[in-house]
Order: C-alpha cells, then structure tokens, then sequence
C-alpha cells in the first residue's frame, strides 16, 4: 500500500474538492484556488494533483452530463473519500496541536 | 457559435494524451479557453497552446506499444523472430541456400568488377573523346591490318590535314627489352619509348614536372616516371635537368617527371625519349616505305571523323610507290584494347570476346544461384503449412503472411548479400593474380543499385512462391495435414517447373566443363605443340654496350663457357611478328601483287641454335664468303612463289639479285592464332639485336651463373636481363591461360551450386516420402532398392540436362576453336566426359541423402499419425 503523503499544494488542491463537495472539477478548484490565494496558477499541476490523488484514494470521481459548452466534453467531478477526509483531519489536528504549543510571547 | 481553440494544439493534445484522461483534460482546457476568449482571443489561444503543452508529461502520454499490439514494428520483430529460428531449425537448408546463393554472386561481383575494369581501359585520357590511333590496311589477296606506320606519317598528318591537332609519332613498348639507365655507378633497368614531342599533350600520363610542349621538344630529353626518378635518385624533387646514362652510350637531361603509367593503361613504360634520337639512330623511319612505329592524333573539336577517314585513306599512296595497296584510317584508341583483331579489313572481336564470355559465364551463374535459392524456399515452403494453418486460424490474414514469407526470403537474400561481399572481398587478391589486374571492390553506384535489384528480385521471386501460394488454403485443410496437401504440394506444374530448374542448371553446368575441358586441351595443345624449332632450354637477351659494338667476340667467348651448347644472334625475338618487308621480286610473279614477307635478320649459326629444321639447302656458313647476298625462305614462302626447286634460284629482293641458299620448315613466331606467314631470312650479323644461347640440359643452374659472371666482367655496367624463350612463348598465350583458369573456377563454382541445390531437393524429396520408404521396407525392400527409387528420378532429369546441353556445346566450343588456325578436333570424350561428370557429381549429391533415407527405421518414420 502506498505510503500516506499530502504535499502542500495537493492539501490544497483536496481542501478545495472538500469544500466544493460535489461541484468539484478541474475549472472549479483552479478558480476557487486562484480566488482564495489570490495568485495564477496552471490547470495542469491541479490536474497532476487530482490524478495522484485518486491513484492513492483520497479522492473519488466520476463523470457528469454532456452540454454544449467544454467542446462537448463530460466533466469530471471529484469527491473526497472517508481516507481523504481523515487524512485532512489528521492534518489538521497536527497543525492545531503544533501551533497550540507555541508559547504566548508577544510578537508584537 | 463558439470559438474553436487552436487546431494544432488540440490535434498534439489528441495525439499524446491518454484516452481515460483526454476527456477531463480537453473538457477543462476549452472551458478555461471560452472564458479567456471573452477578454482576450490572441491570448486565449496562447494560453490553450501553453496549457497543452504543460500536460505533455509523463502521467498523461500514453503507452504507444501497449495501445497498438498489432504495429508493424511488433509484427517485424516477431517475423524476424520467427525466421531466425527456421533457420537454426533446418541448418542444412539455410547453409545450403546461403552458400550457393553467396557464392554465385560473389563469382558475378568479381567477375563485374573485371568487365568493367576490361572496359574502362585506356579510356581515362582526357582527349579520349579525340584520341585516335591510325591503323594500316595492306590490300593483296587478303587485307591485313596493322597499327604499324611511318615514322613521319605524324607530322605529314599535322601539316596537311587541318582538323588534326595534334599527331605523335611513339615506338611500340614491345619493340625493346628493358634498356639500361645510369647515374654514376647505378645501372637501372627500364622500359622506355621513344616519342613525338606532343606525346603528353596527346596522353593523359600527367607531367608533374615540366611542361607538355617543352618536354621532348629537345632530342636529348628524357621524361622518366615518378617511380623511375625514386629508384634512380631516392627523390623526385631537383630531378629535372640532371643528366641519365642511356644504354651507356649517350646522355640524356632529365626534362619532365610524369605521374606513370596507370593500371588501365595498355602501355606500361618507365621513360620517354624523343623520336627524333630514334630517327637519327634508324635513318629508314625518317623517309618514307618503311612502316612500324604506331602513330596517334587528337583531332580538333568538332572534327567529322567519318569526313577524315574518307580524305585520309589514300594518304599515305602518293607518299611512296610501295603504298599502291595501303590504305589508312582512324581508329578511337581506347577501342584498340578490346577491339583489335581484324580479319581481312574487318573488324573481327579482339578481347571483347573474353569480355562477353565472362559477361555470359557470371549471368549463368547468378541464374543458377537464383533458381536454386527458389527452388529450394519453394520446396521447403511445404514443411511450413501446418505453421500456416495456425496462424490463419489465430487471425492472420493474407497479408500479414505474404509480408512474413517475403521478408523472410528477403533476409536469407541479404545475408547472402554480405557473406557474398565478405568472400568477394577475400578472394580479390587471389582473383587479381589470375587476371593480372589490380582490381579493387569499389562500391560504386551501378555496382550497389544492380546487386540489390538482383537480391530483392531473387528474394521476391524466392519468397512469392510460399507467399502467394500457401496463403490461400484454407486452414481446416491445411492442419487436417496427411495426405490432402500432399496432394495439393504435388500439383504437376509444380513438379515441373522444378525439374525444369533442375534440367537448365544441370544443362549450364555441362556446358561449362565441356568448355573447361576443350579450353584447357587447345592451351595444353598450343603449348605442346611443335612450333618448328626447339624453343627449350634457350636463353635470349637484348645487346647492350661492348656486346652491341662488335657482336662475332661476344659470341665466340660465350661459346666458351661450359654448359653453352651454341650462341648466335638475331634481329627477331621469334617471339610475335618483327616487321615486314616487300620488294621480292621472282620470275613469275604477279607484277602488281606486292606481296609481304616477314623478314628475320640473323648473325651465322642462328638456325642451327634454335634448331631449325632444313627442308633443303643448306643454312648460312662462314666457309662462302657471298652469303651476305644469299637468303633463306620457310616452305609457305616457296609455296606461295611456287617454285618447285628453288635451291640456286635466284630472285631479286629490293632489285639486286640474291640466291635462294635453302629453305626451312615452316615454323611459328607468331602465335598459333595465325598461320605461318611466307618468312626471309638474311644474314646480316650487323642489324642483329637479341643474342640466343642454347644451353646444355641439366645444367641451367651452374652455366647461367657463369655467364652472369662473365657478362659482368665482359660489359661492366650493364646487367644482364636473359629470359627463357619457352616462357617467353607461353606468354603469348597469356590470354588464353587467364581464361583456362578462371574457367576452371567458375565451372566448378557452377557445378558446387548445381549441386547444392540437387542436394538440398534430394534431402528434401526424401523426407516427403518418408512414410512410402518406411512402408515399402516394411513390405521387405532393401536399402539398394529404396537408392535406386530415389535417384532414378534425378537421374533422369540430369539425362536429359546432358542431352540438351551437349549439342549446344559442341556449338560454342567449335566457335571458340575456329579462332586459331591451328586447333585441336573436338573428341567424342570430350563431351562424354563431361556428360559423366556431371551424372556422377548428380548421384553423389543424392546419394548421400537417399543412402540416410533408405537406412531409416521404418518403426521410427511410421510409429507417429
């Protein structure tokens, strides 16, 4: 089994698919992406992303309905899976835990 | 309607990207593309573009031999695969194939290179084009042709006839042995001619040093090659204006150094003196009425020559009144080499004939190689058909089939290509040796396109057989197996267009050592043959310094020498022709008919030397002091003046009286191609250039290292350069030697291939009738029965290969004797000796292979079905 890893950007990238829930596809998370970090960034790396992130099961798809916009093409909707979202909690508990130890000094 | 991304861009998407990701990819590029179409098309599309090419990575492309099994790429490996591993299974028939196959055209490579060296002859001068070469006809009962001129026909030519741009004037090479050349103390032997002093502007021999014009313009001038100035001087730098010792005698300035004589030159020489020196030497070549030297002219741009050949044929007539039956005319020289013979004025083949039978030989041969290559592939085709009913049962079609058969025949023909490459490339040197060439494998444009057409014609005819042929069955057929396709693979055409393979390879093959044998008995006859005086044991050398200048006590002092039988000297190698005379004159005699004879200029004792058979009279003797007037005919001359007791006649030569003294019996000193010409023979010791010493048999050794000895002190700073006169005359039939050896070879290689192939069918017919051997030893036959079922069948076609080719040999055999006049009869054993080989060559080639099938265990051939 592969080994459970998250890079940062695909942290990113999965955050958003959660957050999206159901409404998630390749234009969608690019766009809320670039919305919440306020940079560009290229449709290929959110791509790269999704794809290692379904060979490893955090992420699940599947295929909408055809319409006239996109050439004709299907999108491609993701969803988080159960390893997907513990994993993000995981995540997340480790981050909060770490960062409650900070000691209280003014930084001020 | 929507904006339509950029097509190029798409298409590369389409084309690398994976089918289960294309979809999302494309799906998400064009949304991102329409939305970026509103603000900014140009940058939209820039940005689909970029977009694309970021997913050309790794994850996305797909795996091309994975997504396309059936690529040809996959279907040729594996059809080479395949090949490769018929060929370990039946190694017999894969080396059978490959070796007659390579050697036939490894034979055929050689044999081109020789054609076209053959060819390529003396044409590499740059005024090829222009260069011609006058030729002489003589008009009496028959027209005799001859490169033979006048010394000052040259310059006749130059000052009379407008178009001629330049004409030279040059000694044949074979008029003098080597001659000696000297700086100091160093004494060099050489070859040299003597030359009009446009030779260089005429000839392509490449001055390296000196100018064309200048070089012979001086009649103390000597132009010497680039090896001659190395062997004499160890350099070539400072050499020209250096004096050379000629012949001891005179001095000569080096005046132009030339690159020398190529490979494909006819004319191979070291120096060059100018005519002048020679005219000087031999006032008769500086008038007219006394031909022999050659004479070439370049014509100007542009000149008609048929126009010439008209104005120049009575030229030379009104030059003198012994021309009243001589005729000239132009001749390319480059086509003297190959087209030199004349028969009474007509041009009559020359060495173009060796050209077109080695032509012939080597197309024969590459016939039967081909045809053994297909007979073979087509009769091993069969082996395969269960090979080809899986395959069309697991879904190959035609096509694929035809294209594995073909490539697989293709391959066996290109190895066969290499190995014949590598052998040819081997056998260069040896081949060299036999033809006298320096032949190298160039691999020139025509070689390289005329060798693959031949292959790839070999491989398809080879390969379309099991190809077209095999591809059609149906499967069920075609497994089932057993009896059916048998029947099908023995379809009568079949069987007979292989027989008929077998029947015209025999046939070339009988032909070809009918030749050999009848080749090797007329050289074998030439030499043998009693050419009118004892030729064996007979040293001859050219005179040279103190021997030249007073000939009677160099001859009585070799007569000295232990082991010298006798010695005296003559003008005539008696080797080839030495020049004719006319002005006989004798009563009854045709006043107009100005008959030539052949004269021989001889010193006292010449005809007891050599051995000379007197028919009557007596030869010249010092004991009557007025033989100097007296002269000697052979008996085609008495012949032909039709005297019936000519001793003591007297006729008139150049209009003094003279006394027929004797007469000998006719004897050769042209080759056995001719007849023997009516010959004088005049004692005029002075005019004599070649001493002839008979020496005592079985005492060669010791004798010619005395008179090496004694030629030393007698002639310091000459060395003596003898040859034996019966090798001297075995060299005139070099031609023909060549010829007896490499037929030799190349009718054996004919008959190697013919047999590998007659072998291969053997083994492979026997193989087929395994399950009929097993059964008929089983129902009590012997292994002698079994033999002689087997080979009565190749026997017969190899009879009838025999029967057609016997007539056709005598054919071509009596048309190569009829060109010599002396000729051996064609002997019935020739041709059954041939026929005999061939048969016996055939069943030991089957025997083998019927001898392991008769021997089989019947148990073993039958246990299986």
């Amino acid at each position: 089994m592969k080994e459970q890893s998250l890079g940062e950007f695909e942290e990113l990238v999965l955050l958003m698919v959660a957050a999206l829930h159901d409404e998630a596809y390749g234009v969608a998370i690019l766009e809320g992406l670039e919305e919440k970090l306020t940079k560009k960034m290229n449709i290929s790396a959110i791509h790269v992303a999704l794809k290692r992130m379904e060979d490893k099961g955090y992420v699940k798809s599947r295929f909408g309905g055809i319409t006239a916009e996109r050439g004709g093409r299907r999108k491609k909707f993701y969803v988080i899976t159960a390893l997907g979202k513990r994993l993000l909690d995981q995540q997340y508990a480790l981050r909060v835990s770490i960062y409650q130890q900070i000691p209280k000094i003014s930084f001020g | 309607m929507r904006p339509l991304p950029p097509r190029n861009a798409l298409r590369f998407l389409h084309w690398f990207c994976r089918d289960d990701y294309i979809e999302e990819i494309e799906g998400n590029l064009v949304e991102l593309y329409e939305k970026q179409y509103e603000q900014s098309p140009a940058k939209a599309r820039r940005l689909f573009t970029w977009n694309v090419l970021r997913h050309f990575r790794p994850e996305y492309i797909r795996s091309f031999t994975q997504h396309y099994p059936h690529n040809l790429t996959a279907m040729f490996r594996h059809n080479f695969l395949l090949t490769f591993r018929n060929f370990q299974r039946y190694k017999g028939s894969f080396f059978i194939n490959l070796i007659g196959l390579s050697t036939g055209l490894a034979c055929t490579i050689l044999i081109y290179l020789w054609v076209m060296d053959e060819l390529r002859m003396d044409k590499f001068h740059e005024n090829d084009a222009q260069l011609y070469q006058v030729m002489e006809n003589e008009h009496y009962e028959i027209i005799t042709t001859t490169t033979e001129t006048d010394g000052i026909l040259a310059d006749a030519l130059i000052n009379e006839i407008p178009e001629v741009e330049y004409a030279t004037t040059a000694t044949p090479i074979w008029w003098f042995e080597k001659f000696t050349l000297s700086i100091g103390e160093k004494n060099i032997k050489a070859i040299g001619r003597y030359a009009g002093k446009d030779y260089f502007n005429i000839f392509s021999y490449n001055l390296i040093q000196g100018d064309e014009d200048q070089v012979l313009s001086d009649k103390n001038t000597i132009v010497i090659s680039e090896e001659l100035a190395i062997r004499l001087f160890n350099t070539t730098l400072d050499v020209v204006g250096k004096p050379i010792e000629f012949q001891h005698e005179q001095q000569f300035l080096i005046s132009g150094i030339f690159r020398g004589t190529p490979p494909n030159s006819t004319d191979q020489f070291d120096f060059v003196l100018p005519f002048k020196i020679f005219q000087e030497r031999n006032p008769q070549f500086a008038d007219w009425g006394h031909s022999g030297p050659a004479t070439y002219v370049v014509l100007k741009q542009g000149a008609n020559i048929d126009h010439l050949n008209n104005k120049i044929t009575e030229f030379a007539k009104p030059k003198h009144e012994g021309y009243s039956n001589t005729t000239l005319f132009l001749k390319p020289y480059s086509e003297n080499y190959l087209y030199g013979k004349y028969e009474n004025g007509v041009q009559a083949g020359g060495r173009i004939e060796y050209v077109k039978l080695f032509s012939i030989i080597a197309i024969f041969i590459l016939i039967i190689a081909c045809i053994n290559f297909m007979n073979l592939s087509t009769a091993k085709a069969s082996r395969r058909l269960k090979e080809v009913g899986i395959k069309k049962v697991m879904g190959a079609n035609r096509k694929s089939l035809i294209f594995q058969y073909l490539g697989e025949s293709m391959m066996m023909a290109f190895l066969s290509l290499i190995t014949a490459l590598t052998l040819a490339l081997l056998l260069l040197p040896q081949f060299n040796e036999i033809t006298g060439k320096q032949l190298q494998l160039n691999l020139d444009m025509n070689l390289i396109l005329s060798v693959l057409g031949i292959i790839l014609f070999t491989g398809l005819m080879a390969g379309s057989y099991p190809a077209m042929y095999l591809s059609v069955f149906n499967p069920a057929k075609l497994l089932k197996g057993g009896s059916s396709f048998v029947k099908v693979n023995n379809a009568v055409e079949e069987v007979w267009a292989r027989q008929g393979l077998v029947i015209f390879q025999f046939m070339l093959s009988v032909i070809l050592i009918v030749s050999v044998i009848v080749v090797y008995q007329q050289i074998e006859f030439v030499q043998s043959k009693n050419i009118g005086y004892d030729k064996d044991n007979i040293i001859l050398f050219d005179m040279e310094g103190k021997v030249g200048e007073n000939i009677e006590p160099f001859l009585s002092a070799l007569k000295n020498i232990p082991g010298i039988v006798n010695a005296s000297s003559c003008n005539s190698r008696m080797i080839g022709s030495y020049g004719s005379i006319t002005g006989l004159d004798w009563e009854g005699k045709n006043s107009d008919n100005n008959i030539s004879f052949e004269n021989i200029e001889v010193n006292y004792g010449l005809i007891e030397t050599l051995g000379i058979e007197m028919v009557s009279g007596r030869s010249f003797s010092r004991n009557f002091s007025s033989d100097v007037d007296n002269i000697i005919l052979n008996e085609a001359a008495i012949k032909l003046m039709g005297f019936q007791d000519p001793v003591d006649k007297v006729i008139q030569l150049w209009g003094k009286d003279t006394r027929i003294i004797g007469v000998t019996k006719n004897f050769h000193i042209q080759s056995l191609h001719e007849e023997v010409q009516p010959l004088v023979i005049r004692l005029v010791p002075d005019f004599t250039d070649y001493v002839f010493a008979k020496i005592e048999i079985g005492k060669e050794k010791e004798t010619i290292e005395q008179l090496l000895q004694f030629y030393q002190a007698y002639n310091p700073g000459f060395v003596l350069d003898y040859r034996f006169l019966d090798l001297n005359y075995q060299a005139l039939y070099v031609a023909e030697q060549r010829v007896s050896t490499l037929s030799k070879y190349f009718a054996g290689i004919a008959i190697l291939i013919s047999c590998l192939g007659l072998f291969g069918l053997a083994s492979f017919t026997a193989e087929k009738r395994l399950k009929e051997i097993g059964i008929r030893k089983v129902l009590g036959s012997g292994n002698f029965g079994i033999v002689y079922l087997l080979s009565s069948d190749f026997t017969k076609i190899v009879l009838i290969a025999i029967c057609i080719a016997l007539p056709i040999s005598y054919f071509l055999a009596g048309k190569w004797l009829e060109s010599f006049a002396f000729s051996i009869e064609m002997k019935w054993w020739f041709f059954a000796g041939a026929g005999l080989l061939a048969l016996v060559i055939a069943w030991l080639s089957v025997g083998f292979q019927t001898l392991k099938a008769a021997r089989v265990n019947p148990v073993q051939c039958l246990k299986d079905e």
